[in-house]
């Protein structure tokens, strides 16, 4: 009988007198065997489906082919969603809204006290259904097609096309797809990086997914666009303009996640192992309805019911701020005041610096938020009707001008990740630290650039009202 | 077997065998047997998965995609069967933490039959995991998957000669449309049972690697008498598996080998929880 | 500047509350200071006594950059503590301090073969990384980096890795003078005493892990070859330089064998070998997806940049970057 510390110290004896190859000895030993059964019991004639697909292969991955497919697909995936979100956007908004004065006017009759009623309806219920209708309906179609495409095994294809953009960066050429995830919802790019077996190259698609603007900041995107960039044109063009500066933005949101790639893995990920394989599997029929079901279920259901837990409680601090009496207006309006000077180093103002501390749980009620504090009224409101009317109440009665918008949107571009996803880092990474981590590198890079670009607008002494 | 298809909108009165299976999703609280899915990324192991509980996982045409371990349960002529689906890897070698999962589970959790997801397109790549998982147990079944797109390649799998060769019995399924699932459950029924009797292929490594291996497996065999699979755990020891280390010193292998001798207790007991966060 | 008073007062409050936990740090970094300053002597002395010479203050003092009062002062400490003898201006390890000593070196080793293997740094730059990282573990820890690495017994420049123990595993080597002629060997080891030897050798170009063999022996010079260069070496210069038989895996191959990156599209070739300085991760993915000595790949479709490009590998198809499939030699498959 011998004592487990015998077999273990002889284990590693023996371990030592094996050639120091042994583990690819034992690799090469089964692959040999799987060989030698593989020849007798597969039996090939012909090749008529390897054929189609190295066919379209030729295709997807072709120099010039390859490019157009994958551009063709990305604007029909986006114009899906932000076209169909936008009809279902509404018809939600309508609905949840049209509850919310269903049950305020119940409250009513019952006679329930103001604050009550504003706490609930105004605040906590008002926080929720903006969130849902704003995040839900592109969610809904994104999720599907992105993961037909999954399904089908192009995504993949795309890795391979790109890997040698991200490889420059120190990056794995899947982030392109973890990247594209993040513009239905970060946390969910987040959680896509699993399909990243590298852990260095993970770490970095996690920590930069938050600069691909989600679905949720392409409200205040599109808003800035149509009012500020779109504003000298009219007809059809502006829908175009407006569509045209929000890429632009994503592109430049693109080129900061490569950079801080290739930042991050020169110096605080330098250490981690990495390692890259890419497998390209054939491609494959999806499964339509199993596809609705589970990315419905999976990913849509799941992120909103995180960034819903977030945005009650958000709901409530803002109706609270909004209608504690301070002063002459109310205690929003005099913590943005007391912010304003701080908002101007960066081009920004008080109002806005309060409704991104306030929107860390979700950035769909940034706008609503701003507008809420701009008008003085005590619930979060939709900006006015008709671009001329936003641009009354933001350049005529707040002194904004070309610099707030486009810092605006830089700061949204760059800004800190919502709590849903810092919480979806912590989950992914096991690790206070890098969910730190990633809120300092985006808020650090946030306040760096719309600092720059202000000190330089006052250095070349443009916009002298909003400097 | 191709009648044997169980599209549920299909009628049911001209596939007696689909009247034996019922999926318990996630309802497992009673469960005679432990079954364990395990297979490379990407061989449809998920879609057989979800055939068989009726629950609605989803992996993707992805290779690499980590998922938390899944577990259903499916009741097949009057026997509940809990299902439990590794993480697909592409081998159970390395220090991966997928792999970590899928070892141990095969291991410690010792389910009573392993039934390994194949992909009848890339079977020889495929073949080097099902070994890896023969030289830990012995009860396994071998399910080759996307026999359908197989053919449509001009590629047939013989699948009597593959379970000649690995004395496990080999079943061509289409888990998409359900073709050849029943014939997959009866075996793995009579794998259980002892019905069929398994006699997994082990290879032969290099001599020099085969003697470190003819030293150690006495010893292991000392310390837990009738252990299955103290080949493998030999090889684990060689390699370094601070996990196999512990359970050695903590006598948990011991006592793995002891419960192979009372196949009463195995019904009831609770299983070895690992890999969970 | 009244606004100064209240922040001034708020910081002397956070500072309080702060004092004993900032205290503790403190703490806790002079003794790391400390650990690295008695590491890196263990480390000074155990290399003079593997060049069979003894350390002194003045060695000691120019190796850690430390004045002459303050090397006195870690001399003593070290002393007090059991791990060195001063005897007439030489220093001594103690058994406890050699055993110290060797945990750093392999602990500094392993450290050298996770950034090489691991984290694919290179090998100019892991000397420093791991330098700094020597300092960190624990024993335990330590030996999870071990187990983790597959208990290498080389670090990248092919140097032992000592054990638990202490002990370092020996490769049996010998002097290029006493070397086979035509075998190739893999340079273990270079005396770097007498340094007028060891510059000779380092200015000719030969390095560690170099694979060289003789080509041909004289009274006079010895003429070596690594496959693209030639160096002549006196006799009593290349006795200095140690070989060791290759590792199956380092075998080298010439002929018509090239990197799996050359292969051209379409062509079958026969996996040979895999690169031993590809190690760690990467070569063990590579080994799992089928990439083993014997294989059949064939490179598939390519981007238009050139990589990466994909490899048919038993039945499925895997995208290498090029600097991995550079150290995959394979022997092209001659068709018809």
């Amino acid at each position: 009988m011998s004592s487990p510390e015998h077999v273990l110290s002889r284990a590693e004896a023996l371990r030592r007198a094996l050639p120091s190859d042994f583990r690819d000895a034992i690799a090469q030993t089964l692959y040999a065997e799987a060989s030698r059964i593989a020849r007798r019991a597969v039996h090939t004639r012909g090749q008529r489906g390897r054929d189609l697909d190295q066919w379209i292969d030729q295709i997807v991955t072709g120099p010039v082919t390859g490019l157009l497919v994958m551009l063709v697909l990305l604007a029909v995936v986006v114009w899906l969603t932000v076209s169909g979100a936008n009809v279902l956007s509404e018809a939600l908004a309508n609905l949840l809204f049209g509850l919310g004065d269903l049950g305020r006017s119940l409250f009513e009759q019952v006679g329930a006290p103001w604050w009550l009623t504003g706490f609930v309806w105004d605040g906590v219920y008002l926080g929720l259904a903006w969130v849902v209708s704003v995040m839900f309906p592109p969610m809904a179609i994104f999720f599907p097609v992105f993961t037909i495409l999954e399904d089908l095994g192009y995504l993949p294809r795309v890795a391979f096309n790109l890997d040698w953009l991200f490889k420059r960066a120190g990056a794995h050429g899947k982030q392109a797809l973890t990247m594209t995830m993040g513009l239905g919802c970060n946390a969910a790019g987040v959680v896509a990086t699993r399909i990243i077996d590298s852990p260095r190259e993970r770490l970095i698609a996690i920590l930069t997914n938050n600069f691909v603007p989600c679905n949720g900041r392409f409200p205040t995107l599109i808003m800035l666009a149509t009012v500020f960039v779109a504003a000298g044109f009219s007809g059809p063009a502006t829908a175009l303009i407006a569509a045209s500066a929000v890429v632009a933005v994503v592109l430049i949101g693109v080129g900061f996640t490569l950079l801080m790639s290739w930042l991050l893995s020169r110096t605080l990920l330098r250490g981690e192992a990495s390692a890259f394989t890419l497998e390209l599997p054939p491609y494959r029929r999806p499964n339509i309805l199993r596809i609705l079901y589970t990315s419905l279920i999976d990913r849509t259901i799941f992120v909103l019911l995180r960034a819903m837990s977030t945005a009650a409680p958000a709901g409530a601090v803002i109706w609270v701020l909004g209608n504690i009496p301070f002063g002459e207006s109310s205690l929003a309006s005099a913590i943005a005041q007391a912010l304003d000077g701080f908002g101007r180093l960066f081009g920004l103002d008080g109002t806005i610096i309060l409704a991104y501390i306030i929107a860390i749980p979700a950035n769909e009620i940034v706008v609503p938020t701003m507008m809420m504090i701009y008008t003085g009224a005590g619930r979060m409101i939709e900006a006015p009707e008709g671009a001329e009317a936003i641009r009354a109440l933001l350049v005529g009665q707040h002194g904004w001008t070309l610099l707030t918008a486009v810092n605006l949107m830089l700061f949204s571009l760059l800004h800190n990740p919502c709590a849903t996803t810092i919480i979806t880092i912590y989950k992914e990474t096991r690790s206070r630290l890098w969910a730190a981590v990633s809120v300092v590198i985006t808020l650090g890079t946030a306040f760096l650039v719309t600092f720059v670009t202000a000190s330089l607008a006052r250095l070349l002494g443009l916009f002298p009202s909003g400097g | 077997m191709k009648n044997a298809a169980f599209v549920p909108s299909e009628s049911c009165a001209t596939c007696p065998a689909f009247a034996q299976l019922e999926r318990m999703g996630i309802k497992m609280d009673r469960f005679d047997h432990v079954i364990a899915l395990a297979g490379n990324p990407n061989t449809g192991k998920s879609t057989l998965f979800n055939a068989l509980t009726g629950l609605k996982q989803h992996t993707g045409n992805w290779p690499g995609k980590t998922v938390r371990r899944a577990e259903g349960g499916y009741q097949f002529n009057g026997v509940r069967y809990k299902l439990v689906d590794l993480p697909g890897t592409y081998s159970l070698l390395s220090t991966s933490q997928d792999e970590e999962v899928a070892r141990n589970f095969l291991l410690f959790g010792q389910p009573d039959c392993t039934v390994i997801v194949a992909d009848a397109t890339a079977l020889e790549r495929n073949l080097n995991l099902i070994l890896q998982i023969l030289e830990i147990t012995d009860k396994a079944v071998v399910a080759v998957n996307l026999i359908d797109e197989a053919r449509r390649k001009g590629i047939e799998v013989d699948t009597r000669a593959l379970s000649c060769d690995l004395g496990v019995p080999a079943v061509p399924i289409v888990a998409r449309t359900g073709e050849g699932v029943m014939a997959l459950l009866s075996s793995v029924a009579d794998v259980i049972a002892g019905r069929l009797q398994t006699q997994p292929r082990r290879v032969c490594y290099t001599p020099q690697l085969q003697a470190a291996l003819d030293e150690l497996v006495p010893l292991i065999e000392s310390l837990a008498p009738g252990l299955p699979n103290a080949r493998w755990v030999a090889l684990r020891l060689l390699d370094g598996d601070a996990r196999l280390q512990q359970a050695l010193l903590s006598g948990e292998l011991a006592e793995i080998a002891r419960r192979q001798h009372v196949p009463e207790s195995r019904l009831s007991r609770q299983i070895a929880v690992v890999g969970q966060q | 500047m009244e606004w100064l008073i209240p922040v001034v007062l708020l910081a002397g409050l956070l500072a309080l509350a702060l004092r004993s936990r900032l205290a503790a740090s403190y703490r806790a970094w002079r003794a790391q200071q400390e650990r690295e300053q008695v590491e890196d002597a263990l480390k000074h002395l155990l290399n003079r006594e593997h060049q069979g010479r003894h350390a002194s203050p003045e060695s000691l003092s120019g190796a850690l950059g430390l004045s002459r009062a303050q090397t006195v002062r870690l001399i003593e400490r070290m002393e007090a503590q059991g791990l060195l003898q001063s005897r007439a201006e030489q220093l001594h390890l103690t058994p406890a301090g050699e055993r110290w000593a060797l945990n750093v070196l392999r602990a500094h080793r392993l450290w050298e073969r996770y950034l090489a293997d691991e984290a694919r740094m290179p090998l100019a730059q892991i000397h420093a990384e791991a330098h700094r990282r020597e300092h960190t573990l624990s024993e335990a820890e330590v030996e999870a980096l071990e187990a983790n690495l597959g208990y290498p017994q080389q670090d990248p420049h092919g140097d032992p890795i000592p054990d638990r123990a202490g002990e370092m595993p020996s490769r049996a080597s010998c002097p290029l003078t006493d070397w086979p002629t035509d075998e190739p060997g893999r340079i273990v080891h270079i005396e770097d005493e007498p340094a007028v030897a060891y510059q000779q050798i380092a200015a000719a170009g030969l390095k560690l892990g170099q694979t060289v063999r003789v080509l041909e022996r004289t009274p006079q010079r010895l003429t070596i070859s690594d496959g693209e260069n030639e160096y002549r070496l006196a006799p009593a210069i290349a006795a200095n330089v140690s070989v060791s038989p290759l590792l199956p895996t380092e075998r080298v191959f010439d002929g018509d064998a090239l990197p799996l990156s050359k292969l051209p599209l379409h062509r079958e070739g026969e996996v040979v070998q895999i690169d031993p300085a590809l190690q760690g991760l990467t070569r063990r993915r590579l080994l799992d997806l089928g990439l083993t000595v014997g294989a059949t790949v064939r490179p598939e479709m390519q981007t238009f940049v050139g990589e990466p490009r994909a490899y048919r590998v038993r039945g499925t198809l895997i995208a290498l970057r090029k600097e991995q499939a550079d150290h995959i030699l394979v022997r092209p498959i001659a068709h018809y």
